[in-house]
């Protein structure tokens, strides 16, 4: 009965979003920002949701959702364009899209790409759709079983894993950030006693650190820099065909679509890691179990379907543990949690009490959005491609006084730009020498609640640190944590390697 | 992001920085109440405010030394010094000057001053034309020769703009004319145009190139300043010359 009273409420929701002309207007007006956001190099769809959620700032919470999550599906959809075009990614999350979909367009087929690429990112969208209305019931009742210590976990657990996996450079260094980004949550009153930390007298540091602006600054920042100061050129774009895809090529594929949404939601669904993630893993499995692995890199289109099919799917997958958890799956995701924050909205176990229509109205605003993204997608490509021409160098600067308005706008506060600024420099200097931002972020969003909740059970128990033994949940969650960190120590590698040699032997 | 080596080479820097960082965190933390009363409450050691900087900022200065220790593993201890050699030469000074330092240069420049001098104290139309009209100018040109002379223009407006503040120019002026600050900054948005204007003479191609930046530096400020102004009502960080005549003109 509550299985069908929910899809009741599913589609009630989904019709008075899709009968509503301004909500529709909202719609299609994101989402079509969101592809010319992901279309531009050196633009994120996290960039995006981090400028509109100024704008959206004054809204309703649902048509602020309408607008944020309808940019991160486009922007993540949109980086396929010039990966296809341009050969170069529009968004990290889009990179593998570009090894099968360049060569398909130097070939006379990038509108066939670009039309098949539309179509499997919305059916990814959908599936992970899926898995929101799904799957959120069951870890929500599951976490609402969590204590204090558990949560204390899950957040370190968030910020090892995030570090461990977004790292570009050595593992370490991932930790660090997400450290660092913790270092950040401390500043402030501590929400126990309210004693001031790390705040020397200023009263702005008071009440703690601005997520958005940070988040603004370490996303916004040093792609600013990072653009105008290696001379950045975009090259001449591929010509644009015939777009509609051919649907017996969908349905030949459909397998394989499926394949790759499933490992989009799986990775979108593990904290911090974003979909550059999932689309180069759904880009290597399409590999390893194709029957012709030699064709891909040289315009094979199972390869473009698997990037972008992963990447979207990803959006739905980074979902549920900030729904359900607070804790975000992706960069993007973790910049939607300061929007909701800022909208009153506290993702984790108890939104199902406090918003009981919320995880609703998210998954049907992802299906309308990807919906949005597949009409504007057919529609609008040959258009949007033109925007692939505008000069970095000018778009660039915009984009820096966007940034800096929209952090001053969200608290009207001209301390978080004296704020933002900082963050981001030293964000580029970070990522310059191989630190990734991700975690840091993570960090600065997770702090709060690992530093509040270890403190409280701490008080529980008296101090004692016994529980988390006493406890199956945090035993596993503990266990994960040492096995995270031990499998990155060198002893550990050779013990495995020589575990797996005298297993070989044996055999 | 670097190379390898090099990555390793700044691994042992930022890592000391990261260990110093934890160590500072760590000695902060330690002058919070452990024991002690605090708005009237004894504490324990597990509730006291010290207790998660104190995790975070240890696990900082461990992690900061492991990446010192495995930097200096890979690289070896020679490289202290080759890195120390190399910043007391003159090899130094040529790195400093190379392009692609003064792009990155102009881009702090520019941020920073529209940041901490000129948002604060400037009309955000005006300050925000005038950011946009040098940033854009100055990578969309596209000329080294030119990076340089802009960067320069640029550079000595902010300093003669410091030296209007704590001269008391300001104030001196203030009480003739209202709005000073925005003024010069009108006067440094039209010498700038003047001075590039004047760089592109001869050549068409750069001609154009600073017509649409001069078109996107207005056009752009208009657009978001008015949005946020008048449709979202988002007061402007400051509120000068022309957002008095734009609410002249809107509550008309």
């Amino acid at each position: 009965m509550m299985f069908f009273q929910r899809i009741g409420s599913f589609f009630d929701i989904v019709s008075g979003l899709a009968t509503d002309p301004a909500t529709l207007v909202i719609l299609f007006g994101s989402v079509l920002l969101g592809i010319i956001f992901g279309a531009m190099p050196g633009l994120t769809s996290t960039l995006g949701i981090a400028l509109l959620t100024a704008l959206t700032y004054s809204m309703d919470t649902p048509i602020a959702m309408v607008c944020l999550l309808a940019i991160y599906v486009g922007g993540t959809y949109g980086g396929s364009y010039s990966s296809i075009l341009l050969n170069i990614p529009g968004t990290a999350a889009a990179a593998a899209t570009a090894m099968d979909g360049y060569p398909l367009a130097c070939r006379g087929e990038g509108g066939r790409a670009i039309g098949l690429t539309t179509t499997s990112s919305a059916i990814g969208t959908i599936v992970s759709m899926l898995f929101v209305v799904s799957i959120s019931p069951v870890i929500s009742m599951f976490a609402l079983q969590f204590t204090s210590f558990e949560f204390f976990l899950l957040a370190f657990f968030g910020i090892l894993i995030s570090g461990t996996l977004t790292s570009p450079d050595l593992v370490i260094k991932g930790w660090i950030a997400g450290f660092l980004g913790l270092f950040l949550a401390c500043i402030g009153r501590d929400q126990l006693q309210f004693y001031p930390r790390f705040t020397y007298g200023i009263p702005d540091l008071e009440s703690g650190i601005e997520v958005v602006p940070v988040l603004i600054g370490a996303f916004g920042i040093p792609q600013i820099i990072g653009v105008l100061k290696d001379k950045f050129h975009i090259g001449k774009a591929q010509k644009l065909q015939r777009i509609i895809p051919e649907f017996g090529t969908v349905l030949k594929n459909i397998p394989a679509i499926i394949r790759s949404a499933l490992i989009g939601v799986g990775i979108g669904a593990v904290p911090g890691i974003g979909e550059d993630i999932a689309g180069w893993v759904s880009y290597g499995t399409a590999k390893n179990t194709s029957k012709h692995p030699e064709t891909f890199g040289k315009g094979e289109l199972k390869g473009v379907i698997a990037s972008e099919t992963a990447n979207n799917a990803c959006v739905g997958g980074a979902m549920i543990p900030l729904l359900n958890l607070g804790i975000p799956g992706s960069p993007p995701a973790a910049m939607l949690l300061g929007a909701l924050m800022l909208h009153g909205v506290t993702p984790g176990p108890m939104i199902t009490f406090e918003h009981p229509t919320f995880i609703l109205e998210v998954a049907a605003i992802l299906l309308l959005a990807s919906i949005a993204m597949w009409i504007t997608g057919m529609v609008l490509a040959k258009q949007v491609v033109k925007v692939l021409r505008i000069p970095t160098q000018i778009f660039m600067p915009v984009i820096g006084m966007l940034c800096i308005i929209g952090s001053y706008s969200l608290g009207l506060n001209i301390f978080n730009l004296y704020l933002m600024l900082p963050v981001g420099i030293i964000s580029y200097f970070l990522i310059e020498m191989g630190y990734p931002i991700a975690p840091l972020v993570i960090g600065v969003i997770l702090g709060p609640m690992a530093d509040e909740n270890v403190r409280r059970a701490l008080m529980v128990s008296q101090g004692s640190f016994m529980p988390i033994f006493q406890r199956p949940v945090s035993l596993i969650l503990f266990l994960i944590i040492v096995w995270t960190i031990a499998s990155q120590l060198p002893w550990y590698k050779k013990l495995t390697v020589r575990l797996k040699q005298s297993l070989i032997r044996k055999k | 992001m670097m190379d390898k080596d090099k990555l390793r080479k700044a691994d042992i820097f930022s890592g000391g920085v990261i260990f110093l960082a934890g160590a500072f965190i760590v000695s902060q933390a330690f002058k919070m109440p452990m024991k002690d009363s605090w708005g009237g409450v004894q504490n324990v050691w597990y509730v006291s405010p010290a207790i998660f900087p104190l995790f975070v900022g240890a696990i900082i200065m461990l992690l900061g030394g492991l990446l010192v220790r495995t930097a200096l593993k890979e690289v070896g201890i020679k490289t202290l010094i080759n890195v120390g050699s190399f910043l007391l030469s003159s090899d130094f000074i040529r790195f400093l000057k190379l392009e692609k330092n003064l792009r990155f240069y102009a881009i702090i420049t520019v941020l920073l001053s529209f940041v901490y001098l000129f948002i604060p104290r400037v009309d955000f139309f005006l300050s925000a034309i005038e950011f946009l009209l040098v940033f854009i100018c100055i990578f969309h040109l596209e000329e080294n020769t030119l990076l340089t002379k802009l960067f320069l223009f640029y550079s000595a407006q902010i300093l003669i703009f410091i030296l209007f503040l704590i001269s008391g120019l300001e104030a001196y002026f203030s009480s003739y004319i209202s709005y000073p600050g925005d003024w010069m900054v009108l006067i440094f948005i039209l010498t700038f145009a003047v001075f590039a204007i004047r760089l592109c003479k001869g050549n068409d191609r750069l001609k154009k190139k600073f017509r649409t930046s001069l078109i996107v530096a207005v056009a752009a400020p208009v657009i978001v300043g008015v949005a946020f102004k008048y449709l979202l009502l988002v007061p402007m960080p400051f509120e000068g010359i022309v957002v008095e005549l734009m609410d002249f003109i809107w509550y008309f």
